[in-house]
């Protein structure tokens, strides 16, 4: 074995393990009735699975309640987390501390953030609802209607910060030269950044983008800490009804046939944000 | 010389105290309200009264310390199998080319599964082989996560260290292993560090693996933290003290780390 193989070894091994392996198990589970609650040997059902969970109505739920929960959050993030990471980047004074406060969100346990703003904006207990009754506005957070946004908001509480780490990266490792070409030639602050700061940041912007879509994809501690999927199903998300499907009516291999629609349609995502990025990239 | 107020420089404070105010006012909550009596906590707009430390009490007498041990120890051990690991892996990678960028981006990939997918196979092995007590079943999936982010962010390091380092070592007679742990690596130590404590907070944060797979009579932090929600209604008060416990040390590491992580993301981890 040589050395670069042997150094790789060990990252491997534990990748295929942790997750090479439950991914194949997963794969297998999702073509049998595999359910927790029965004790023999679990049938094979081929794709029963897949056909039952894509015509159920409350998959396509979840799916469009993930969907407009996504790009609801990352949107609002990606506006707000640009325009803090510009402005950080200038910003001279307590530099540590205020970046440090500003990204501390994100590494709070998204359990305490999700019970933090579910408390928060409680109609009866909640200081934001209380605050706003003053002022002669009744807004029910957790209404029907509502409660899909306001999860959304409380991502953008808690995951802003990530794309003001990642913007805020990128813009320091954008070269000087374009940005003293373009103040030689006498441009104004917002031509400079269309023209020279947002096309050099564009790499960093989509994968920024990018990662905040994959992992917002998988939200469940605030649906957990907040409205368990209510009113009714509005804010059911894929991740929360996988774990309903499976750990609460104990049927893991149809649980199992969700995750893997859900693979699939992550992975037809990365492939075609991957793509742009090389063309881009290559540009 | 007159000063001039630019818009711009008063819009971009505006928006960082706006922002800052957004991120301190509801941890100042939760603070207040951890230190709140029950009738007290009925009344959001209360700001000024006598704090007491009942919750305090309770929220010790619960368990949350031992919680909080328990989630700092598979914490810690799956950050030191992943710092070990991801950086011999990172290295490979960087210098080496190894596995070119299918492993590059792979690792990523790996990162992205959602956890509903990896969830059931290893609930299902726990029970198979009689490790439902222990925190394996817990270390494996909280693996499966912070090591791709961990090599990921480490191979921007290396990339930063100069071969002819790790030459120079090679002509005076280091072994290649040698040459990687005696000059290469404290080359990249500060982002090791970095990269170990964001590894700690993934792990520390997660509940939906504990929720599954942590025994349930000896639950890790977030899942003791949603548990104040659920057990004997809501205890909102003793709830506010757990949630300060849970987030006051990840706040203290992430100023300490957050200008290595903004080093390490520009070092190479965005580029692809």
């Amino acid at each position: 074995m040589t050395f670069r193989w042997a150094m790789l070894a060990p990252v491997l091994t534990i990748t295929g393990v942790a997750v090479g392996f439950p991914l194949g198990y997963a794969l297998y589970l999702s073509l049998t009735d595999y359910r927790l609650t029965s004790r023999g040997a679990p049938d094979f059902v081929g794709l029963d699975n897949y056909f039952f969970v894509l015509t159920d109505p409350r998959m396509w739920n979840a799916f469009s309640n993930t969907a407009i929960y996504v790009i609801v959050a990352v949107a609002l993030q990606t506006v707000l987390g640009l325009a803090i990471a510009l402005a950080l980047q200038k910003q001279k004074w307590a530099r540590d501390l205020t970046r440090a406060m500003l990204l501390a969100p994100m590494f709070i346990t998204p359990i305490a953030v999700g019970l933090t703003f579910r408390f928060l904006l409680n109609d009866q207990l909640g200081a934001i609802p209380a605050a706003l009754r003053t002022i002669g506005i009744s807004y029910d957070f957790f209404g029907p209607s509502n409660a899909l946004v306001t999860l959304a908001f409380i991502d953008v509480w808690q995951w802003t910060p990530f794309m003001v780490l990642l913007l805020l990266a990128g813009l320091e490792s954008i070269p000087r030269q374009p940005l003293e070409a373009a103040r030689v030639d006498g441009a104004s602050a917002w031509y400079t950044f269309r023209r020279v700061v947002l096309p050099l940041l564009t790499p960093v912007l989509t994968v920024a983008i990018l990662l905040r879509s994959l992992d917002a994809l998988k939200v469940f501690e605030y649906v957990y800490a907040t409205t368990r999927g209510g009113p009714g199903t509005a804010t059911e998300t894929i991740q929360y009804f996988t774990y309903q499907t499976g750990i609460q009516f104990f049927r893991l291999g149809e649980a199992s046939a969700v995750a893997f629609v859900l693979l699939a349609i992550v992975m037809t995502l990365i492939v075609i944000l991957f793509r742009r990025l090389q063309r881009s990239a290559a540009r | 010389m007159t000063r001039t107020v630019n818009p711009w420089s008063v819009a971009r404070a505006l928006l960082l105290w706006v922002a800052a105010l957004t991120v301190t006012l509801p941890l100042l909550w939760v603070a207040l309200a951890s230190v709140k009596s029950p009738a007290q906590l009925n009344d959001p707009g209360l700001v000024l009264f006598v704090p007491n430390l009942d919750n305090w009490a309770r929220v010790f007498e619960a368990g949350i310390l031992e919680a909080a041990g328990r989630s700092a120890m598979v914490a810690a051990v799956t950050v030191a199998i992943s710092v070990v690991a991801g950086s011999m892996g990172a290295y490979a990678i960087s210098a080496y080319k190894a596995g070119g960028a299918a492993t590059r981006f792979g690792i990523l990939a790996a990162q992205v599964l959602p956890p509903a997918v990896l969830v059931f196979p290893f609930l299902t092995m726990a029970y198979a082989l009689r490790l439902d007590s222990t925190y394996i079943p817990v270390i494996f999936a909280h693996l499966s996560f912070v090591l791709p982010v961990i090599t990921w962010f480490l191979i921007g390091f290396f990339d930063a260290v100069p071969r002819s380092l790790e030459e120079q070592a090679r002509v005076d007679g280091f072994s290649r292993f040698a040459a990687f742990r005696l000059v290469v690596l404290p080359q990249v130590l500060p982002g090791i560090g970095a990269a170990a404590i964001f590894g700690f907070t993934l792990s520390w944060n997660d509940m939906f693996y504990g929720l599954i797979l942590a025994p349930t009579q000896e639950t890790i932090l977030p899942v003791a933290i949603a548990a104040f929600n659920t057990f004997r209604g809501v205890e909102l008060g003793a709830m506010s003290a757990a949630i300060i416990i849970a987030v006051v040390p990840v706040v203290i590491a992430s100023f300490f780390i957050q200008r290595r992580l903004v080093q390490g993301i520009s070092g190479g981890a965005v580029k692809f």
